[in-house]
């Protein structure tokens, strides 16, 4: 009998899998699409329609070292430094169709969703023009309230018949409406694995290097419909749960510290990055990535307003409450906010941020510069003197608390 | 038996090595300020000068703390601390009453809370493209032909202020060559590279808070120009440190002591 | 009948004292709501019973605003939070957000921990803006908007009160719109600065006002023999305020024959049409009919196009880029403009202004050579 791959290894080939289905599609003369990463995979995955993601893409190139390059080729082009580096990285891919670090196969039509943020829509209009295909997108307006409410889901459940009435048209594939609320049953499912995995987090040691959640999460926010995914986190998560429950942890070396990591991933520096925490015995066991990619919905009206519950779409009080929230569950010491240059969305708020986590959390903060996947932003020496003095403040803050203790 | 009793500080910076040799008691008994780097020959030539300077051996060091960007280079450290707890510890230990130290050093703005022991209790420090720091007046001198100490006595005598603001250093020099091209007087585009340094600093200082008493440390302390220029956007009065410049290495050199005696 | 240089003088006062202008609004006892950028409903600040004033930030050095915005945010959000900071707009009943760019959704949160003591009011749009179900939101979203402002002056808009007030600010785009067409006919008496005064100063103090004064000067202007020295140019972008910038295109003998600028004409060209039946809709069909802007969706880059049909119908000798540091929305245009220009052989000067900029050498030699250029 075979042996039990390990839930990284089966959410890595997944995401292999997720990829190489595309090629197959496209050679099988499937239309095939590049589609934004929060688009409602919903849609996808319920009608069968393969497509792939500039923004995992870019992330790849990020860590396979070709982000100066590519960024370098979109500027040669007449793009300002100043736009998003996937953008930037997937424009210089459109238009010379040329990439070592990664392939994607050429799309047939582009779904785009700007909940994230409208960088997204610009991207993307610019893309159905230097490749000339048909361009979907579904808007989901900036929520600056708690609660969606019925106009916006109106508006959005009406893109949703739009957007598949389009693509039925051009890809010949019939929605089904079965298959739809399978895929929402098969999605709930992935993500309350997922949440649960995340959740394991709150343990001391937390039973994994938070870093993997860089990872995993490209499976649970573009994959997490079909039945493999939700197999893979509900595999993820009971290791997770075992090893907490033995008081173990895969994260190398003594577990003292526990941060808060706010912001996307330094793709382009991720070793060092990571490096200059684990070195010092500090895990990260929080990032909006656990609650934010959880989509919880029942009915056709809570998906569509899942999608307007991402973060970056969210209200800012949501966005804070959630990150304190998490950082008192998952008991942080402190937090790394990347002040991320790519994203304007993100970044513009990090230091108002920043105020209310010190306050809200008690904890310190460190903010750096750099970018999810232009390495020409970050600064090693900047970045290390920031988290080594973080560690001594959260050392000091360790010791105060034991003298009063023992006062 | 001999017992060792100095407490070697090195601050290995950007664009200076400072050492700084204290005793037991905190009194110092060298400090040495050399005008180059991490990288170079600067930080051996320091720690070699301050010991002459204190007439000792390096065996009487009991510990030797690095500082500053090239901390991680300097061998003969026994420990390392971030310039953030050193210069935290260095004005805490000089002035036991301040709460908020403002760092401009070569590459970096810094705005330290101190809490209580002269613990770093928070910080905030420079975005990579706001222009504010000691490498940007160095780049400013050099495009007037002066020394960098200079700037602090022109911006005195200056009667007006022709405005510098774009974002970035590479920017900021465009700007000034031109404006040095249409033949402004020199020493009020002096005091226009002052305050924007000081603008860039005091949006740090804000978001840290500004509590009093405010001591100020590093090369560009030495600037009376900024240092006024920083006094009127924060609307408090600035204490430059008597070692601004070796604050770091001096902070240093107390957090070996303190480390080695506890 | 005054001459133009009289009535240019009065419109420049209100485009450069706008505090003084809202000291005169308060004065009367009337309330005011800041707008920020792009394409708000002013027309409902309006029909509630108060006056709208334009927020776009200010040629002016920031400090404060670098508490919340980290240094590579536009000179727009930049100087409109610098400004709230300081309590530069202090009297203001509330201010508009609308959230069109990801620089401006950052404003809410910045605004509303920063500025504290006056409030929000974000105005959410559809981008799908050009389907039934992006109208309806717009128009439901709107009338909450509405409904905010209402409980702001204490004063109900009546439909007739919200229609009068829409044909207040349509006959407003139509005066300026008319300017923006005699202006280069007139270099000898108006010059980019001017006519950039012009503009602005609509949106500072009371529309009606603002009409009868351009309406004044359009009248002057016509009465006059025409002139059309100059090289003529269309200017596309955020916006064209800057007056050093202006005085470059004027030192070069530039006139402006037309502009795609999103602070100017494009926001004149689409006035908001007339729905009796209800009212507020009409706002929606404007959304989904303008044009020539980065910050709409326009997935077939219309802007281009049009852009090229401007320039071509204008007669300009090339085109005018006046970039917003920071913008990316502009930046992710520039690419496909500069190639539907280049395809129609139309030369372009791509400048990059920004609110905090105070030395303009390399714009001035930018359009020196540009001019040698094209002439």
């Amino acid at each position: 009998m075979e042996e039990k791959k390990p839930a990284k290894i089966v959410l890595r080939d997944l995401q292999d899998k997720i990829a190489e289905d595309v090629w197959e599609a496209k050679r099988r003369g499937e239309k095939i699409g590049w589609c934004a990463s929060n688009f409602p995979q919903e849609i996808t995955t319920a009608m069968d329609i393969k497509v792939a993601y500039p923004e995992n893409m870019g992330a790849a190139i990020g860590a396979k070292g070709g982000g100066r390059r590519m960024c370098e080729e979109a500027e040669a082009m007449g793009y300002s430094n100043d736009i998003c580096s996937y953008a930037r990285m997937n424009l210089a891919y459109a238009a010379h169709d040329d990439c070592p670090e990664i392939q994607i196969p050429r799309p047939d039509f582009l779904l785009c969703c700007n909940n994230i943020c409208g960088c997204m829509m610009k991207w993307y209009e610019n893309l159905a023009l230097e490749l000339d295909i048909p361009l979907f997108m579904i808007d989901i307006p900036h929520l600056t309230e708690e609660v969606c409410d019925t106009d916006r889901i109106a508006y959005i459940r009406a893109q949703f018949d739009d957007c598949i009435a389009g693509l039925e048209k051009l890809t010949g594939k019939k929605m089904d409406w079965d298959k739809f609320r399978e895929v929402m049953e098969v999605s709930q499912r992935s993500s309350k694995a997922w949440l649960r995995a995340m959740d394991a987090m709150k343990n001391t040691p937390s039973p994994f290097s938070g870093f993997d959640t860089f990872n995993n999460m490209a499976v649970a926010c573009v994959g997490r419909g079909t039945e493999d995914a939700a197999e893979a986190f509900e595999l993820l998560a009971d290791e997770y749960e075992a090893l907490a429950a033995e008081g173990k942890s895969t994260f190398k070396g003594e577990e003292k510290y526990r941060i808060l990591f706010e912001g996307i991933a330094c793709w382009a520096n991720l070793k060092f990055t990571y490096k200059a925490l684990q070195s010092r015995g500090i895990n990260l066991t929080s990032t909006i990535y656990g609650p934010a990619f959880s989509f919880l919905y029942q009915n056709m009206d809570e998906l569509m307003a899942a999608y307007a519950y991402v973060p970056n779409s969210y209200c800012f009080e949501k966005e804070v409450q959630l990150r304190v929230d998490s950082a008192i569950r998952n008991k942080v010491d402190g937090a790394v906010m990347h002040i991320n240059r790519s994203c304007k969305r993100w970044s513009g708020n990090t230091y108002e941020m920043e105020r209310q986590l010190r306050e809200k959390a008690g904890i310190p903060t460190m903010t750096f510069d750099g970018d999810q996947s232009d390495p020409r932003v970050f600064s090693e020496a900047q970045y290390d003197t920031r988290v080594q003095a973080l560690t001594e403040i959260m050392e000091a803050n360790r010791q105060s608390r034991k003298e009063e203790s023992h006062a | 038996m001999t017992v060792k009793r100095y407490f070697l500080g090195i601050d290995v910076g950007s664009t200076a090595s400072k050492c700084v040799i204290i005793d037991e008691d905190k009194r110092i008994a060298a400090s040495v300020v050399i005008p180059v780097g991490t990288g170079t020959t600067g930080p051996a030539r320091a720690f070699a000068a301050a010991c002459e300077e204190a007439g000792i051996r390096e065996e009487d060091l009991a510990c030797i703390t690095a500082t500053g960007y090239g901390r991680n280079t300097f061998e003969k450290a026994d420990r390392t601390v971030s310039e953030l707890s050193a210069h935290a510890l260095g004005v805490h230990t000089l002035y036991p009453e301040a709460k908020t130290v403002i760092d401009i050093g070569g590459q970096d703005a810094k705005a330290i809370r101190i809490g209580s022991n002269g613990r770093l209790e928070n910080f905030i420090m420079n975005d990579k493209c706001a222009a504010g720091t000691g490498r940007f007046l160095e780049v400013m001198a050099r495009i007037l032909e002066r020394d960098v100490s200079e700037l602090g006595t022109m911006d005195k005598e200056a009667e007006g202020t022709v405005a510098v603001s774009s974002t970035c250093t590479v920017f900021a020099e465009s700007e000034v060559i031109s404006q040095l091209a249409r033949g402004v007087d020199i020493k009020s585009l002096v005091r226009g590279i002052d305050e924007s340094v000081a603008v860039r600093t005091a949006g740090l200082v804000k978001r840290l808070g500004v509590i009093d008493p405010v001591i100020m440390t590093g090369g560009v302390a030495a600037n009376a120009g900024v240092v006024s220029a920083l006094e009127y956007e924060l609307g408090t009065e600035i204490t430059v440190s008597s070692i601004a410049q070796q604050n770091g290495a001096f902070g240093a050199a107390v957090y070996g002591l303190q480390k080695t005696v506890r | 009948m005054r001459d133009v240089k009289e009535i240019l003088k009065d419109l420049t006062w209100i485009a450069d004292n706008p505090r003084a202008c809202l000291d005169e609004v308060l004065a009367e006892g009337k309330k005011a709501v800041g707008v920020m950028p792009y394409y708000a409903p002013e027309e409902l600040v309006y029909a509630a019973g108060m006056v709208p004033f334009g927020l776009w930030g200010a040629d002016m050095a920031v400090s404060a605003s670098r508490q919340y915005f980290p240094a590579f945010y536009c000179g727009i959000v930049h100087t409109i939070l610098e400004l709230g900071l300081t309590g530069k707009l202090s009297g203001l009943s509330a201010v508009m957000i609308p959230l069109t760019c990801d620089s401006l959704k950052g404003m809410g949160a910045n605004w509303k921990y920063g500025v504290k003591t006056i409030p929000i009011i974000d105005v959410p749009y559809a981008q799908n803006r050009k389907i039934e179900a992006g109208k309806a939101f717009t128009t439901a979203k709107y009338r909450e908007i509405l409904e905010k402002l209402e409980s702001i002056s204490g004063k109900k808009a009546t439909d007739e009160d919200i229609l009068a007030a829409i044909r207040l600010f349509n006959e407003n785009r139509a005066a300026c719109l008319e300017f923006v067409r005699l202006a280069p006919k007139h270099t000898d008496v108006i010059s980019a600065l001017a006519r950039s005064r012009v503009l602005k100063s609509r949106t500072f103090g009371d529309r009606a006002r603002h009409t009868a004064l351009v309406r004044e000067l359009n009248e002057a202007l016509a009465a006059l023999p025409e002139c059309t020295k100059g090289v003529p140019v269309v200017t596309t972008g955020i916006l064209a305020d800057s007056s050093e910038l202006m005085n470059i295109l004027d030192e070069n003998g530039y006139v402006i024959a037309a502009d795609q600028v999103a602070y100017e004409s494009v926001e004149l060209r689409y006035p908001v049409p007339e729905v009796p039946a209800d009212p507020v809709s009409g706002f929606a069909v404007r959304l989904a009919e303008t044009e020539g802007t980065s910050v709409l969706y326009d997935p077939g880059k219309k802007r281009a196009a049009d852009l090229k049909d401007l320039a071509k119908e204008a007669g300009a000798a090339g085109v005018i880029w006046v970039g917003t540091k920071f913008c990316d929305p502009e930046e992710f245009d520039y690419v496909p403009v500069k190639k539907v220009l280049e395809e129609a052989d139309i030369p372009l000067l791509t400048l990059e202004v920004d609110r905090q900029m105070v030395n303009f050498e390399q714009i001035r030699t930018a359009a020196e050579a540009f001019k040698d250029a094209v002439q």
